[in-house]
């Protein structure tokens, strides 16, 4: 084009490998016929996989050399699936980050909007086969009471032996929580709601399980999966105790044109059937420091993130002015995922 | 025909006359597709492509509401200087202005034109409650106004004499822009909240000393009616999103809606 001679080696040598990797992405493309092209839907992803990726190592275990091309192969491969330009990121945690969470469950007012959020950012499979969700949002009943049920309140009868508060009868909150929860408005005066998602355990159980240790910890706290090295086994499903993660049970559908091409290697990149998927904080966006596609979405400033090792960060200041608390801390877990009213 | 002599005395009010019959205060205009932010219909934006192919929101299909920025810094203006020292004086602090958004049928400039320009509609004498012929689009029913337990009115927020603008202490005026100024008058310790960033709502980048938007009181509350009746949660009902799709083989979800368990039952 405007090339002349005074352009050095580098920036030729560049812009050959960009001509030939796109020559080589309209080829491969053509070549699948014109039908794939006018598809909504990408082709199947593990039929693309090529034989390198198959056989790539672990991701931890990869040179830099090896990431590098690792990375080049999936790029090349999801443009060509998804007919636009995908980028995948493989940038390392920030050095003095601990990222930390911290959700205001006095203000969800339980739209599930970071649900869709999510699912906007993080190209998770949808439509009616499979359709995955990384946030699950509960709906908890304020109180059952009645003035009926004090004394009806199914005690055997008047001299039977008491087992123990309203034994045959529930009262006071009696729902478990509802996942399907559908009223025409939220928030319902009865109710409050409870977001869950991956919680990023600083002793995560599900690193501890894996056989492949595909799944760990990275510096800034942050659990990753590697979903090449993924054998399927779901062990890390059922060591989970907040039920963060899913599984691609088939092909993941994801329409090309809703696909988000800003990608990480380790988080929202475009998944393949039978490997274990879940929240990793948007790592695309906040390893490049921007907020969560979750914090940014909710409607009442309900979810707040930041660093915890800075204690000037949102996190750490609702830490240190509210009342917080974890899930399951008896299990020892240390999630870094708080709650928090006002 | 009455609006027709007005339009002698007042060339403003002809105006207002054009503009009432075609749009209602708060109506939407109707020109591709339009996603709320925060509050339905009081925090709209059009969706566009800031890049080929890019756009500048993602909306719910089902709600009409905004799921995704593409850039969260798109429409906004530096928040501007504020009286107290705090995060935003720090770092780069952009709101996206609210004069637009209650101004987009140009009602708020017209009225303040037309009529409240202290001749049509003299200043009021006091701040007292009195019965309103106009507003009631707005305030339905301004006697029982839902903010404040009947111990303010009108004139305690907006400025008597320009109708553009909000109040202080002091009676200067406050931009539409900046409610904070307002709110903060009573609601000190949420202000100071808001202003430490944990309290409210914050876009943009997660780092202390980075560029954020920062979403400011009208654009979560309704000033006019906070506590929408029994819910007294500071925000209006809104449409949810869709729940998640049941587990194969699952055909509804009645197990988690019946409050009377087998386990409890039976004896
Ligand atoms: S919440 Fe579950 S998936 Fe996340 S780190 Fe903890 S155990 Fe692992
Ligand atoms: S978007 Fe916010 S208010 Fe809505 S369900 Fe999620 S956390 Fe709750």
């Amino acid at each position: 084009m405007e090339k002349n001679s005074r352009e050095n080696n580098t920036a030729d040598i560049a812009s050959r490998r960009d001509f030939l990797r796109k020559a080589g992405t309209y080829t491969a493309a053509s070549l699948t016929g014109t039908a794939m092209l006018l598809s909504p839907k990408p082709s199947k992803a593990t039929a693309n996989v090529s034989w390198a990726e198959h056989f790539q190592k672990h991701y931890r275990l990869m040179t830099e050399e090896e990431k590098a091309e690792a990375i080049e192969r999936l790029e090349k491969r999801y443009s060509e699936e998804f007919g636009k330009k995908v980028s995948v990121d493989g940038s390392t945690a920030i050095d003095g980050v601990l990222f930390g969470y911290a959700l205001n469950i006095q203000k969800c007012i339980g739209c599930r909007r970071c649900v869709k959020a999510c699912v906007a950012e993080n190209n998770q499979s949808r439509g009616k086969e499979q359709e995955i969700e990384w946030i699950r949002v509960l709906r908890l009943e304020k109180g059952n009471f009645s003035e009926e049920d004090r004394d009806k309140g199914g005690y055997p009868d008047d001299y039977g032996i008491q087992v123990g508060g309203n034994a045959y009868k529930p009262a006071g909150v009696v729902l478990e929580g509802q996942h399907y929860y559908e009223p025409d408005k939220v928030p319902e005066k009865d109710a409050f709601y409870l977001p869950m998602q991956c919680m990023q355990c600083e002793k995560p159980p599900c690193v501890k399980v894996c056989p492949v240790r595909t799944t760990y910890r990275d510096p800034d706290g942050i659990v990753v999966i590697d979903y090449n090295w993924c054998i399927g086994c779901r062990m890390c499903i059922g060591a989970c105790p907040y039920w963060a993660r899913r599984f691609n049970w088939g092909e993941p559908d994801l329409p090309k044109e809703d696909m988000n091409p800003v990608t990480h290697y380790l988080g929202n990149r475009p998944r393949m059937k039978g490997v274990v998927e879940k929240c990793t904080f948007c790592i695309q966006r906040t390893r490049k420091g921007r907020w969560t596609a979750c914090v940014e979405v909710c409607p009442v400033g309900a979810r707040k993130m930041g660093n915890l090792l800075d204690p000037d960060s949102d996190v750490r200041k609702v830490l240190a002015t509210k009342k917080v608390f974890r899930l399951r801390a008896d299990l020892n877990t240390y999630p870094k995922f708080f709650y928090f009213m006002d | 025909m009455t609006s027709n002599k007005w339009c002698g005395n007042l060339i403003g009010l002809c105006f207002l006359a054009a503009v009432l019959p075609s749009t209602t205060y708060g109506e939407a205009t109707p020109a591709g597709k339009q996603c709320f932010e925060s509050r339905k219909d009081m925090s709209q934006v059009q969706q566009k492509a800031i890049h080929p192919g890019e756009p500048n929101v993602k909306c719910s299909p089902t709600t009409g509401a905004v799921l995704w920025w593409g850039d969260p810094f798109d429409g906004t203006i530096p928040m501007g200087d504020m009286p107290v020292e705090a995060d935003y004086s720090h770092e780069e602090a952009v709101v996206r202005p609210r004069e637009p958004q209650i101004d987009r049928n140009k009602l708020l400039t017209i009225c303040s034109m037309a009529c409240h320009n202290g001749q049509y509609v003299p200043y009021p004498k006091d701040k007292l409650p009195r019965p309103l012929r106009m507003h009631n689009d707005i305030v339905p029913d301004a006697m029982k106004l839902k903010h404040g337990k009947g111990a303010i009115w009108c004139l305690d927020c907006h400025h008597a004499a320009e109708r553009t603008k909000l109040i202080d202490h002091f009676g200067n005026p406050i931009s539409f822009n900046e409610p904070q100024k307002l709110c903060g008058k009573c609601h000190g310790q949420v202000y100071r909240r808001w202003r430490e960033g944990i309290h409210g709502k914050r876009i943009g980048m997660w780092k202390v000393g980075a560029k954020k938007r920062w979403w400011v009181c009208t654009e979560c509350h309704n000033p006019h009616d906070v506590e929408h009746g029994e819910q007294q949660s500071g925000f209006a009902q809104l449409d949810p999103e869709p729940a998640p799709m049941l587990p194969k083989g699952m055909k509804n979800a009645d197990h988690e809606r019946l409050h009377e368990h087998t386990h409890y039952s039976g004896h």
